[in-house]
């Protein structure tokens, strides 16, 4: 057998071959030099990225998407989900410099780590062939566990580790379990393209592989009900992994939901779409009720995140042109939003060595700067006007009503109301009451190397929040002309009704035989 | 020969005994080796299918690969973060993980 | 029926009876170094299995996979790790019925599922698997057979930074703890086992 090289289009993958030489070129440097050249390697790495990102752009609208001989669809979805998961891990690595070096963590092995979480996180938003979706979906949790548990001496940390590990092991199993039935129902096929003609007359059978599927994804989503790894996992694991994994890594996920769900199952739209409006629902409910309750920050946010998981499944479950091109804005304003706070997060948590949420208090006299940036992140996933969550929830919101989608939207505006009450919490905290202890014994003296890159990213989050709030109109028929361009999308309905909430269950059942 | 059915069945009994060890077990290293049995079971489908449905391309053997290899690297990395916290906690039973309350 | 599908049904009905007996052992006996040495009769049991449906190149890499890499490192964590007997725990309690019960149930889905499928079943054909198997690596499945080298690489990696002992130098007094998240715990920790919910 002889295989053309050309038809491989390899090609396609530049920014993933960049990214992998990046990784081996860290670990070499590291064997070499050793110390001397440790504090090199996160700027080694920002600059791979960054390579990476700028051989990305060209390929916006590629004319032959498909490589690999079909493992791999570099269609504009996946571009945008790449580009999304390269600059959450470029601003990772910004906020982990210092982060590394006061805990004294392996410097190269993290970086190392990283960099293939973010191949991974990127080779899944991409893959439309089960093989491949099933390793690269492997390459990101197995390197998620391994940096979650990267503060090996800290037990909280082992802890969040081996709980992600056994969680995520276990998800994927059951993910695999209804990839293995979907491979016997369209008769050896593995393109999920492919896939799909061949299962729609299956009725149950197909639907038992879609809940099963649906299951694995949520998990990687951390959608209610599969979400109890969550908070444990993002208050134990190094405040940087938590940032990558609340961006990066569900940015995948929701890149692999699109291209499951309209690849695979598009005869069955209907069953999946009132699944994840249950999802969509109990995730905003579950997520911003708890939240209130917690006083830990790294907790707050883990359930501010599934909240925010819940707001992008809107999105999905209505199913529109309008809806994908919404969830792809929101999740874009949402990696600027949430990663600011984080390093906020970051720089308080280095400085005073406490996550707790009343130690924020009277922050504003003594560090103006941090007080401005996390206030200003938090309002923005609270949704309050000028800044950029407003727009990017106002247009999913109205993608849902379009679509007739109301129960969505009400318990959408519903809960975000609730959820501005935390979020505005702990601004008030900051700005009014009187200084903790711990805001009292704050210094900047004990700032060293890396806080400056902190410092800068946090601008960078800061002013993206602000200002993409104002570039909204272009960004939107930017979104829309790559949704134009995916092929897989195509067929999508431009606004369908799906209102109803617990039809479907009901409606599938047999006709199939 | 038994049919595709029978073996079908093995899997999915499989699954579900590995799933009620997923449930039920209370030690870390009892729930590593239930997911094991959850991978198996998903093999046996894998290769069940690929000899009855797909004998000309054997995807499904090819896929049972990709899922034994990534078997071996996830219970290497299991095991590396079990040694972890047993140095530091002395136990690895899950009855005793409370720092991080569910 | 044949000599040959005789001695493949009685085979077929051994390797049932072996796999999930053996499973059955890995759930529910109290000793773990017994239900690591079931394990392991699993996985042989399995890959006799997939002897049965001609994958001889899958049952090796099983055997030697499976058998001669997880479950020894299962064993190597077990006999490291469990210096004390395992808990008094019984295994018939109320909510391990109801368990057991939810698992059935799953168990008499999938099968109902599995019989309603009109299953297209095709003709054997011989070949030789290995080498399709290498053909297929290089063609069809490349990309994930070259992103699962990454991985592997990325585990081995990523376990020996884990498992590996620090030797940690004396630190003057105040600096933070090394290796450990800069968030101090947020009060003492609560290890008996009635504290969980």
């Amino acid at each position: 057998m002889n295989i053309d090289l050309a038809a491989l289009n390899a090609g396609a993958l530049w920014p993933e071959y960049i990214v992998t030489i990046t990784l081996v070129v860290v670990l070499l440097v590291d064997l070499i030099s050793g110390r001397k050249a440790s504090w090199s390697l996160p700027y080694l790495t920002l600059l791979g990225l960054g390579i990476a990102t700028a051989t990305l752009l060209p390929m916006w609208i590629l004319e032959n998407p498909v490589s690999f001989l079909g493992s791999f669809t570099a269609d504009p979805l996946s571009v945008v989900f790449r580009a999304f998961i390269l600059i959450s891990a470029a601003l990772t690595v910004l906020m982990s410099v210092r982060y590394i070096n006061q805990s004294s963590l392996a410097t190269a092995e993290f970086y190392v780590l990283l960099l293939g979480a973010t191949l991974g996180a990127m080779l899944l938003s991409g893959s439309s062939e089960m093989a491949m979706i099933f390793v690269a979906l492997e390459l990101l949790s197995i390197t998620s566990y391994l940096l979650s548990g990267y503060a090996k001496l800290d037990k909280r940390s082992n802890e969040a580790s081996l709980k992600y590990l056994l969680i995520g092991a276990a998800s994927s199993g059951i993910f695999l379990y209804g990839m293995s039935l979907l491979y016997g129902f369209s008769g050896g096929q593995t393109q999920l393209t492919e896939i799909a003609p061949r299962i729609v007359d299956l009725g149950f059978p197909a639907l038992l592989s879609l809940v099963l599927v649906v299951a694995g994804i949520c998990f990687k989503l951390s959608a209610v009900p599969f979400h109890q790894w969550t908070p444990d996992v993002y208050e134990g694991s190094p405040t940087p992994v938590v940032a990558f994994l609340s961006v990066g890594s569900k940015a995948a996920g929701f890149a692999l939901a699109i291209r499951f769900m309209t690849s695979a199952y598009p005869g069955f739209s209907e069953q999946w779409q009132t699944l994840f409006v249950l999802l969509a629902i109990l995730s905003m409910v579950l997520g911003n009720v708890v939240a209130i309750a917690q006083t830990s920050m790294k907790r707050m946010l883990a359930y501010s995140s599934i909240a925010q998981a819940g707001y992008v499944m809107i999105g999905l479950a209505i199913g529109t042109q309008e809806g994908y091109s919404s969830m792809i804005l929101y999740i874009g304003t949402y990696l600027f939003m949430n990663l600011g706070a984080f390093m906020a997060v970051v720089l308080f948590s280095l400085r005073t060595g406490t996550d707790e949420i009343t130690a924020y208090s009277g922050l504003y006299q003594k560090d103006p700067f941090l007080t401005l940036v996390l206030s200003l992140c938090l309002l923005s996933l609270a949704g309050i006007p000028p800044l950029a969550g407003f727009f990017g929830k106002l247009y999913l919101f109205w993608a849902a009503v379009q679509s007739q989608a109301y129960t969505l939207v009400f318990f959408g505006l519903v809960t975000s109301v609730a959820s501005i009450y935390y979020y505005v919490r702990v601004v008030k905290l900051m700005l009014v009451k009187e200084p903790s202890p711990q805001v009292l014994g704050y210094s900047e003296a004990g700032d060293q190397d890396g806080i400056q890159t902190l410092k800068a990213g946090m601008l960078i989050t800061t002013v993206a929040t602000v200002v993409l709030g104002i570039l909204f109109p272009p960004l939107i028929s930017l979104a829309d002309t790559s949704l134009r361009a995916t092929p897989s999308l195509q067929q999508v309905r431009t606004a369908t009704p799906v209102s109803r909430v617990s039809t479907g269950a009901e409606a599938p059942a047999d006709h199939g035989r | 020969m038994p049919s595709l059915n029978a073996f079908l069945l093995v899997g999915a009994a499989l699954f579900c005994i590995g799933f009620y060890g997923l449930v039920t077990s209370r030690n870390a290293v009892r729930v590593l080796m239930s997911i094991e049995l959850l991978l198996n079971a998903v093999n046996i489908n894998l290769i069940a299918f690929s000899n009855f449905l797909d004998p000309n391309n054997i995807r499904g053997q090819l896929f049972a690969i990709f899922v034994i290899t990534v078997a071996a690297a996830e219970a290497a990395v299991g095991l590396a973060i079990v040694l972890a916290i047993y140095r530091n906690r002395d136990t690895i039973d899950m009855e005793n993980f409370n720092l991080l309350k569910w | 029926m044949t000599f040959s599908e005789g001695v493949q049904l009685v085979s077929f009905i051994i390797l049932t009876a072996i796999v999930l007996g053996g499973a059955a052992g890995v759930v529910l006996l109290r000793s773990m170094v017994h239900s690591a040495f079931l394990l392991g009769l699993v996985f042989i049991g399995a890959a006799g299995l997939y002897v049965l449906l001609n994958a001889d190149f899958v049952a090796a890499a099983q055997i030697l996979i499976y058998v001669g890499a997880v479950n020894v490192l299962i064993l190597f964590a077990i006999m490291l790790v469990n210096k004390r007997i395992p808990t008094d725990r019984p295994v018939f309690s109320p909510r391990n019925a109801v368990t057991g019960l939810v698992c059935a149930g799953l168990f008499a889905l999938l099968a109902v599922c599995i019989f309603q499928v009109p299953w297209q079943i095709q003709e054997p054909v011989a070949m030789n698997t290995v080498i399709e198997i290498g053909k297929r690596f290089f063609s069809e499945f490349l990309l994930p057979f070259e992103v699962a080298s990454v991985l592997l690489l990325l585990a081995m990696v990523g376990a020996i930074i884990l498992a590996q002992r620090e030797y940690i130098p004396d630190r003057a007094e105040g600096e933070p703890e090394p290796l450990a998240l800069p968030e101090r715990p947020r009060d003492e920790v609560d290890t008996t086992p009635t504290g969980r919910r």
